[in-house]
């Protein structure tokens, strides 16, 4: 939200002219008014906290998308809680301790980041990654497991990480 | 028109030139990041041992330092490694998490595949599941023992030797009875037993941490997974852990391994692990020899997961809690063993805990005081 003064009247006239169609169209796609102000809102927040406003040509275009974005995000979000708390009821039998409240929602957190990073690469890369970096195997274990060389693990991670940083960064 | 002509084919080279440039920064971009990707994944190598880590260490710097995109390629990757690997620091079982990760994106690119797998997979884990947690609370050992009670039940049985054991809710024994002794093993549970004198075959009651002979006595002895507990309601009982069994020599005669093990008296309790004998404590065996009774928990300053195990007792499913979080607090009371659920809520009211029922096989019990202070401290 550092952004100049001069930016405050652009968005200030995007919210004025696109807000109403945004909260329509949202109230049609989701059928819940409650969640569709929810939705337009945040919409208009990602917009204000990229680090630069971007120059719009398609107003409408550029918020459906960011839109649809965030709903795809919520769902994803939604999925991996749900996902999340279940394996973890099931493994609750091998662990010491619990997690709290807190430390589950910022797991949560992470996992919806890293899962949102990973999105659209190959298995194997994904598992190198998820092998090496969460469960922290070393190269050589992870390369046994996946039956390939240490070398092939390792540009599997470059991929990876590669991968992550372009999804990251388009987001 | 041909100087139209000119104009367009000058204002289509120079797009072309603009995009040119463009796809040559790009590029030098995925370069970078290229570069920085390899970096981490050799300083996470197999081979970087302690002397070259710190060589290795040193050339990353100045490459990060030679440009300043150098960095921020860098950080972006670092950080999201960081990340992934704190989160074995909250579990180390990772496997929460890596099926939430899948979880999280299969669903958007394989939408209809993944919903017909995940419907079959419901159904398995309906059919496994009530399996698996039938064996986890009724093992095998239990369920082949010679007597045996259902979860809220008890029985109180009279055994040829005229000796009376009553047999707690979800508990059972083995019987190994001959002409030189009675042996009663309790594979799981609680019982109350009045022995019937007979001198010339000893009565032991034996769990895995350890073996009790009784004196002509009534007592109960309750096993859970870490510890078997004595408590004496009349007359004394001699006890030896399994560890001090283990140390005497198969050659000494049985006299001299019961002249070594520890008296138990009338009023006291005691618990047995596998590191041996516990403290002695004296507690009021009128309010336990009831048999009656038996049928409600009477406890006196015990740490609340103690009486939250024993309450698991008698009900079927299972009651999960951070021990860490609630050990401190101590329980005196009398709860209704009848209906551990009743017994479940008047702890709730009494202690700064919150009891969730997740499934009727599951409870989970959490300190309402606990949350709160992580929360403050993370402000």
């Amino acid at each position: 939200m550092n952004q100049p003064a001069s930016i405050t009247p652009l968005i200030d006239t995007l919210y004025r002219e696109h807000h109403g169609w945004l909260f329509a169209w949202l109230r049609k796609k989701l059928g819940c008014p409650h969640h569709a102000a929810d939705l337009a809102h945040d919409t208009f927040t990602r917009i204000l906290s990229l680090p630069r406003i971007p120059c719009l040509h398609e107003p409408r275009a550029y918020l459906t998308i960011t839109a649809k974005r965030l709903i795809i995000d919520q769902a994803r979000r939604r999925q991996i809680e749900q996902s999340y708390l279940a394996e973890l009821v099931l493994a609750a039998e091998t662990m010491r301790n619990f997690p709290s409240p807190v430390e589950i929602l910022a797991v949560i957190q992470a996992l919806t980041q890293i899962s949102a990073a990973l999105d659209g690469l190959a298995e194997k890369p994904r598992l190198a990654f998820l092998l090496h970096y969460l469960d922290g195997q070393t190269h050589a274990a992870v390369a046994s497991q996946l039956g390939v060389s240490t070398r092939m693990i390792q540009k599997y991670l470059v991929q990876a990480l590669v991968h992550c940083h372009q999804t990251c960064y388009s987001n | 028109m041909p100087s139209n002509l000119l104009l367009e084919l000058k204002h289509g080279a120079n797009l072309f030139m603009r995009l040119h440039a463009a796809t040559n920064q790009h590029s030098a971009l995925d370069n970078i990041t290229r570069q920085a990707a390899e970096w981490l994944v050799r300083l996470s190598a197999d081979s970087a041992t302690s002397s070259d880590y710190a060589v290795l260490l040193a050339e990353y710097e100045k490459w990060k330092q030679a440009d300043p995109r150098h960095a921020e390629a860098d950080e972006k990757m670092a950080s999201l490694i960081d990340q992934t690997r704190q989160l074995r620091n909250v579990t180390p079982n990772t496997a929460p998490a890596r099926a939430a990760i899948e979880a999280g994106f299969e669903k958007n690119c394989k939408r209809s595949h993944i919903k017909s797998v995940g419907a079959a997979l419901v159904l398995v884990l309906a059919l496994a599941v009530p399996g698996w947690l039938i064996l986890q609370s009724y093992p095998p050992a239990y369920l082949m023992a010679d007597m045996r009670t259902a979860t809220g039940k008890w029985e109180t049985r009279t055994l040829t030797d005229d000796s009376r054991i009553t047999l707690n809710s979800a508990s059972a024994v083995n019987l190994d009875f001959d002409a030189s002794r009675r042996v009663l093993t309790l594979v799981r549970g609680e019982i109350l037993v009045d022995v019937a004198a007979d001198p010339t075959r000893p009565f032991l009651v034996e769990t895995v941490h350890g073996s009790i002979r009784a004196l002509g006595t009534r007592f109960v002895v309750s096993l859970d997974t870490d510890a078997t507990t004595l408590t004496m309601l009349e007359s004394s009982t001699i006890l030896q852990a399994v560890t001090e069994k283990k140390l005497q020599g198969k050659a000494e005669d049985k006299a001299t391994k019961n002249a070594n093990g520890t008296i138990i008296n009338a009023g006291q309790r005691v618990r047995i692990t596998f590191k041996g004998i516990g403290e002695v404590e004296n507690i009021d065996a009128r309010a336990i020899s009831d048999a009656r009774q038996f049928r409600q928990l009477v406890v006196e300053n015990r740490p609340l997961p103690e009486v939250l195990d024993e309450l698991a007792r008698y009900r079927p499913g299972f009651i999960r809690y951070n021990r860490a979080q609630i050990e401190n607090m101590k329980v005196s009371a009398v709860l209704p063993l009848d209906d551990p659920d009743k017994a479940l809520q008047l702890l709730a009211k009494s202690f700064p805990i919150r009891v969730h029922t997740v499934t009727s096989w599951l409870m989970v019990v959490d300190a309402t005081n606990a949350v709160i202070a992580t929360d403050t401290s993370r402000k």
